[in-house]
């Protein structure tokens, strides 16, 4: 074995970045690369599972059939988006075990978004159209990313997100052109308590983003969390404005000069007490992830069995 | 054996007959039968998928270019094989474009050992070892396919559903005309 010093490790990893080369299973990579890929995606992961909870619970209560099938789907995909992301976190050799028992046991992250209330139908249709819109921004660029695994999942899923938005669009532009007066209301409504939430979802500024010139550096992320928020609103702000909702941001003004929307200041105490797990809905939801968990405990038992079973059966036969 | 770790099983998928098959991701089953159960709901959601194969991960021999030039004596290995000769299947990945699916399927080699498949693989011209980031040989035994009686029941619900195909819902916009009416 050529053991070359780690310096010369470093410097052939970066040029491999450099080039446009994926890292895969099995190359090289500074530790620091493992453990801020394992932090991210496991986070991602996580994201994908909670995910589901604000949305599943108005499966029950679609409006129409059509509507029943399309969540049901989305919802769906979510749960597969986990599995990507597990898959590609395992692959940087943490368990899906451990994963999960973090998860469970409250030490892991995930988006701070999923620990906001859906009090409203027209809150799924602002989670497909926002929230999963700033997602594909993220997930655009992380489909870029130098670590084979992340990317290709992120490939995957930004082709289906694209489903998500654009059926949650779909509702809100239905809603506001040919709805009544209290759909319009019922979606004014959600567009003022997601608004803000959504946006924090880029994450803090880049001042504060301690973790984000390491990642830039090796490929992980190539554009910065600002930058993809000012993008993200540039492109939806006309959209939103355009069916007659007011944004509730009393400072926000477009910019001639520069041809962009100018936010005004995100409450970032807010985006804190949320991550540290004090948001309307941090315990509920990992209540409902505990339940889920043991609730399906039989079936793991069930499977585990016939499994064993049948294996001791082929056995037997000589098979 | 835990509650939830499961062993992992890789996923390798078939989009139309005269492809081949194509690396995507793992699933972790009790076995094959329901590894293959749980592929089918994790990577075929949506088309296109007509066969899908699984195969313990623990059974698979993954190695990089890189692996390959840092330990040249990989290749040694092989010469201690003893036993039968039997079927190995190679995947390799060619690319480093963009991709949502690793290593394709891109032939099979007889051999004792894997590593040994591996050495037959890398020094014949078909393979292309210069242009191969990673290679896989994993043993015929090892793979369990999905059964082409169940194609249909199996992966045809996937095109079926339309509304999941972002595609189905054209441009969305507030200037889009003919918004449908909901039923």
């Amino acid at each position: 074995m050529i053991d070359s010093a780690p310096e010369k490790k470093l410097q052939e990893f970066e040029e491999r970045i450099a080039r446009g080369e994926k890292i895969e299973p099995g190359d090289w990579m500074p530790d620091e690369y493992r453990r801020q890929l394992i932090r991210m995606i496991s986070q991602h992961a996580h994201s994908e599972v909670v995910g589901m909870l604000p949305e599943g619970a108005w499966i029950p209560h679609a409006p129409n059939l059509r509507r029943k099938m399309v969540l049901m789907a989305k919802v769906q995909d979510e749960a597969g988006h986990g599995q990507y992301l597990y898959h590609a976190a395992e692959t940087l050799g943490i368990s899906r075990e451990e994963m999960l028992d973090a998860l469970l046991a409250g030490r892991a992250k995930y988006s701070s978004i999923f620990n906001y209330p859906t009090l409203a139908w027209a809150d799924v249709a602002w989670i497909g159209w926002l929230v999963d819109g700033a997602a594909i921004k993220n997930q655009t660029m992380l489909a870029q990313c130098s670590y084979g695994p992340y990317s290709r999942a992120m490939v995957r899923i930004c082709a289906e997100e694209t489903f998500h938005y654009k059926q949650g669009k779909e509702m809100i532009v239905k809603y506001m052109t040919t709805g009544s007066d209290a759909q319009k209301a019922m979606v004014q409504d959600g567009l003022n308590r997601w608004w803000w939430p959504m946006l924090m979802m880029f994450g803090p500024h880049d001042s504060d983003s301690p973790n984000s010139p390491v990642l830039m550096r090796w490929g992980i992320k190539t554009r910065s969390n600002d930058d993809l928020r000012q993008e993200f609103i540039n492109e939806e702000i006309p959209e939103v404005l355009a069916l007659g909702l007011t944004i509730p941001d009393p400072d926000l003004l477009f910019d001639e000069t520069s041809k962009t929307w100018q936010i005004g200041p995100i409450n970032w105490d807010e985006f804190w007490q949320v991550v540290r797990g004090n948001g309307p809905m941090n315990a509920e939801r990992l209540a409902a992830r505990q339940k889920a968990h043991d609730d399906g405990r039989w079936v793991r038992e069930a499977v585990a069995a016939y499994a064993e079973k049948v294996a001791s059966s082929k056995y037997a036969s000589g098979k | 054996m835990s509650d939830t770790q499961w062993p992992r099983y890789e996923v390798f998928k078939q989009d139309s007959p005269n492809q081949p098959h194509k690396a995507v991701g793992s699933v972790h089953a009790p076995d094959a039968e329901m590894a293959l159960l749980n592929a089918r709901d994790v990577f075929a959601r949506r088309p296109k998928a007509v066969s899908m194969w699984v195969a313990p991960a623990s059974t698979i021999l993954s190695m990089t270019a890189e692996e390959m030039a840092a330990n040249p004596g990989w290749r040694m290995v092989s010469e201690t094989g003893e036993g039968e000769e039997r079927p190995f299947l190679i995947f390799t990945k060619t690319s480093q474009r963009r991709s949502m699916t690793f290593v394709t399927h891109v032939g099979v080699i007889t051999a004792v050992t894997a590593q040994e498949a591996l050495a037959t693989a890398v020094a014949n011209a078909e393979f292309d070892a210069e242009n191969v980031w990673v290679w896989w040989v994993v043993p015929e035994s090892a793979i369990t396919r999905s059964d082409p009686d169940d194609q249909a029941s199996h992966f045809a619900p996937a095109a079926d559903k339309t509304y999941r195909q972002q595609s189905s819902y054209g441009f969305v916009g507030p200037t889009r005309k003919n918004v449908k009416r909901e039923t």
